[in-house]
């Protein structure tokens, strides 16, 4: 196939002698080549695998001894892979290894990671703490940037660092672009320490709305320091120019997301291709944000919050799993390929040392942040109902790490405006090794330490939706007779627009949902399947006699088989009320007799078998477990 | 007129804001009487909506909430019991210590079980539990009562297994007291 259509044959072909002419009209021919090798023709996919695949390599790797992920955390490995990897090829080819394409990282790499975590973002939680997440993102990324951008231009004024030449600008530019806490960095590291849920989601929903700030400010700083003069107006059009990104690109991305919801609605005969537009709506979300240079991550993130509710339900079940796991094994290889990489460009010749200027960066970016978490928490607690803590605010401030972002949007720097441009990656470079290993290994211990409140995964519980639910009535009805628009009152007002408009609009079979009855449900299915897996079943009579009773050859019992069968029974029946766990059997009212307890078993049964019935894919895949219950 | 003795006010730890917020919604509520009905409840839309309703307004006339020695119902309540029972729903101050705040979330919770447990006897049964979950479950037209039902069983069971752990089969369960709903 290479050799056809006469392409150049001249290096890359083996085991020829005769060297073929373009034109053909030469007087040798060539003869037909028996093995041929041509490398430039596959290059580009090749390469892209092979990086892939070593990534994922390292990654079984780092598995293989199972003590090193929970003390190291694993960007930090593939960091040191990707430096071993830059080594070699610096080794060998003497020259800097290929750095990170920015536009490959904002365009390819980065997307995936956003979309899997704003798809599984608990909403709830991400609502109830939005003002204080919002609070931290933008008040704090600027207090990080203006501060660090200001003591750095004091830094540089001293002449005794020969850094005087790095104006104010410049400063403030690099000190929005390292100011930024980096999602990729904090769901690396967040993952495997467990903390609770509020404190995760305060630290991860800053880092993602942190980049509307980012942007603007980055792109500001930049122009301004390419302007020869800078007037008021520029200075208020940066503040406009903040709103639009910000509130422009969370629009795209709810719109984008409702019409991607609206598709899924008719996708119901073509099952195959659900997952498809699901990627592919939040993806456009995503470059279309970045096609107007407004904010990409909040695009793709509104996006994936608002398609989840509603695609959840028009897609079958099979297509939610495959959505789920894709999505999954998507930002995983780019989470390992963005920390090889940054281990890969680290090496080279890019960088200039200047111990003041990289130590002060590093000593500001610290001192700044912690000196910007507690102001703002102190602010912030006098109008929240639970405070945050002197624990809580550390683990924010310890856990605002910068990764992969700062590391791109430095290279993309014109030279020719910033001439120290390289000291400038160098600085970088330290801060992100400083926090994603130090800071990175070091959280653990010190969440251990501090006693830090840690998730709890426990069995989900009918029960619990039960007090949740009628909580938040109460909540909502005591809001209601003092008249104050409060949290719960929006929420509600919310979910009732939601149960008119949208989700009719929205979902083909849109029946009223209530979550504690699917929880129910739920719950019940698995303990089912668990039932079934766990050969409980097989104590009931041998396949035979189903077989009988399946073709309808039903043989009167006699009472000896009848005394068997209802000893069977009895005792199957108190193995189930003995084996499970949380839904044991007792009398439930004072003068239950064993009969009404097996009614209600029965009638539970029942309900299941209904809930069988109506997921389709349930009992396409388990018939033998209809069957049964039939028996039963 | 309607203004209360401001010492006794105080010791519900509310700020005078609020008290002063709140004692407008009761006039508003009372339509400037000194005392408010069940009836006068029904001047709240929004409240119309919520499934549990009757059990929301029924607290605010327990007397075990309004601190008083007797049980039962009140027929009316003045604007010291109104505002006793909105001091329910005070935020944790930073400056508690361990045991006034396990007091505090005691007495919220307390609050709670007073509305799952309308008979007043001291425990939810499975009949109020039921109740619970039918009132909680109204607003879907299409579920049969029979579900709720069983999933009022179901949360009943999942309470006794917590509660009292592993039982026998003749076991006789009588009810969540409130010792039980703390550790639930």
């Amino acid at each position: 196939r290479a050799t056809s259509e006469g392409q150049l044959p001249g290096a890359a072909a083996m085991g020829t002698g005769t060297p073929p002419s373009p034109s053909g009209t030469a007087f040798e021919e060539t003869r037909l080549h028996v093995f041929t090798l041509d490398y430039p023709h596959v290059q580009i996919p090749f390469e892209i695998t092979l990086w892939i695949l070593l990534a994922s390599l390292a990654k079984i790797g780092f598995h293989l001894y199972h003590k090193l992920p929970s003390i190291v955390p694993e960007s930090c490995l593939l960091i040191l892979v990707g430096l071993l990897l830059g080594g070699i090829i610096f080794g060998a080819e003497e020259k800097s290894p290929p750095v990170m394409n920015s536009d490959v990282f904002f365009l390819y790499l980065l997307p995936p990671i956003v979309l899997d975590a704003g798809y599984f973002m608990p909403t709830r939680l991400f609502f109830e703490n939005f003002g204080t997440i919002f609070w931290y993102a933008v008040v704090g990324t600027l207090w990080n940037a203006i501060g660090i951008g200001i003591s750095l231009y004091g830094i540089c004024q001293i002449s005794a660092f020969g850094l005087t030449d790095i104006s104010l600008l410049q400063n403030l530019l690099f000190g929005s672009l390292i100011s930024a806490v980096d999602p990729v960095a904090v769901l690396a590291v967040f993952e495997n320490i467990h903390v609770n849920e509020q404190l995760y989601i305060l630290v991860f929903g800053e880092s993602l709305l942190n980049d509307a700030i980012t942007v603007v400010l980055y792109n500001l700083f930049k122009s301004f320091c390419q302007m020869r003069t800078i007037k008021v107006i520029d200075i208020f059009a940066g503040i406009a120019n903040f709103f639009i990104v910000g509130i422009g690109g969370v629009l795209i991305g709810i719109l984008l997301g409702f019409v991607a919801a609206f598709t899924t609605r008719f996708t119901h005969k073509i099952r195959v291709i659900e997952p498809l537009f699901v990627f592919l709506y939040s993806y456009l979300s995503y470059i279309t944000a970045e096609m107007f240079h407004l904010s990409g991550i909040m695009a793709i993130t509104a996006c994936a919050m608002t398609m989840n509710k509603y695609v959840e339900e028009n897609v079958s079940q099979k297509s939610y799993t495959t959505i789920k796991y894709f999505m999954k094994m998507l930002s995983s290889v780019s989470e390992t390929l963005i920390f090889i990489f940054m281990g890969v460009s680290t090496v080279g010749k890019n960088h200039e040392w200047n111990w003041a200027f990289v130590s002060f960066t590093l000593l500001f970016c610290l001192i700044w942040r912690a000196l910007g978490v507690f102001v703002l928490t102190q602010i912030i607690n006098v109008f929240r109902t639970i405070p945050l803590t002197f624990k809580d605010q550390f683990i924010i401030a310890y856990g605002g790490l910068r990764g992969a972002i700062c590391f791109s949007l430095v290279f993309l720097l014109p030279p020719a405006v910033f001439p120290r441009k390289k000291l400038f990656i160098t600085a970088v470079i330290v801060v992100i090794f400083f926090t994603v290993f130090i800071q990175g290994i070091t959280i653990r211990p010190l969440v251990e330490f501090l006693d830090v409140k840690r998730s709890n995964k426990k069995q989900p519980a009918v029960s619990e939706e039960i007090y949740n639910r009628f909580f938040d009535h109460v909540k909502t009805g005591i809001e209601d007779v003092c008249g104050h628009w409060g949290h719960n009152f929006w929420r509600d007002k919310f979910k009732k627009f939601d149960n008119k408009y949208l989700r009719r609009l929205l979902i083909r079979e849109n029946q009223p949902k209530s979550s504690i009855v699917s929880l129910y449900k739920k719950l019940e299915i698995k303990h089912a399947i668990e039932m079934a897996e766990s050969g409980m079943i097989s104590k009931v009579p041998s396949s035979v006699s189903l077989s009988d009773y399946h073709e309808g050859k039903i043989k009167p019992l006699s009472p000896t088989e009848m005394e068997n069968m209802r000893e069977i029974l009895t005792k199957n029946l108190y193995q189930i009320r003995h084996r499970t766990m949380s839904y044991n059997r007792h009398s439930l009212a004072a003068d239950a007799s064993e009969k009404q307890a097996k009614e209600i078993l029965i009638r539970r049964r029942h309900s299941l078998r209904e809930s069988l019935r109506k997921t389709n894919s349930l009992s396409r895949d388990r018939p033998v477990l209809g069957s049964l219950w039939d028996f039963f | 007129q309607g203004s209360a003795p401001a010492t006794s006010l105080l010791s519900l730890a509310v700020t005078s804001e609020q008290i002063e917020h709140l004692h407008r919604r009761f006039k508003q509520l009372s339509q400037d009487q000194l005392t408010i009905r069940k009836e006068n409840f029904d001047s709240i839309p929004d409240l119309e909506f919520n499934p549990i309703r009757g059990k929301i307004v029924h607290a605010f006339f327990d007397k075990r909430n309004l601190r008083q020695e007797s049980d039962g119902l009140a027929e009316e309540i003045n604007f010291e019991d109104f505002l006793t029972i909105m001091s329910y729903f005070r935020p944790i101050e930073m400056n508690m210590d361990e045991e006034q705040l396990d007091r505090f979330r005691k007495e919220k919770l307390k609050f709670l079980f007073h509305m799952y447990d309308s008979d007043h006897d001291g425990k939810i049964t499975l009949q109020e539990y039921r109740n619970v979950v039918e009132e909680l479950l109204s607003g879907n037209p299409h579920l049969e009562k029979e579900s709720a039902r069983s999933i009022a069983d179901g949360a009943m069971m999942e309470a006794a297994s917590i509660c009292v752990g592993q039982m026998g089969p003749d076991q006789v369960y009588e009810g969540i007291t409130f010792e039980d709903f703390l550790k639930v």
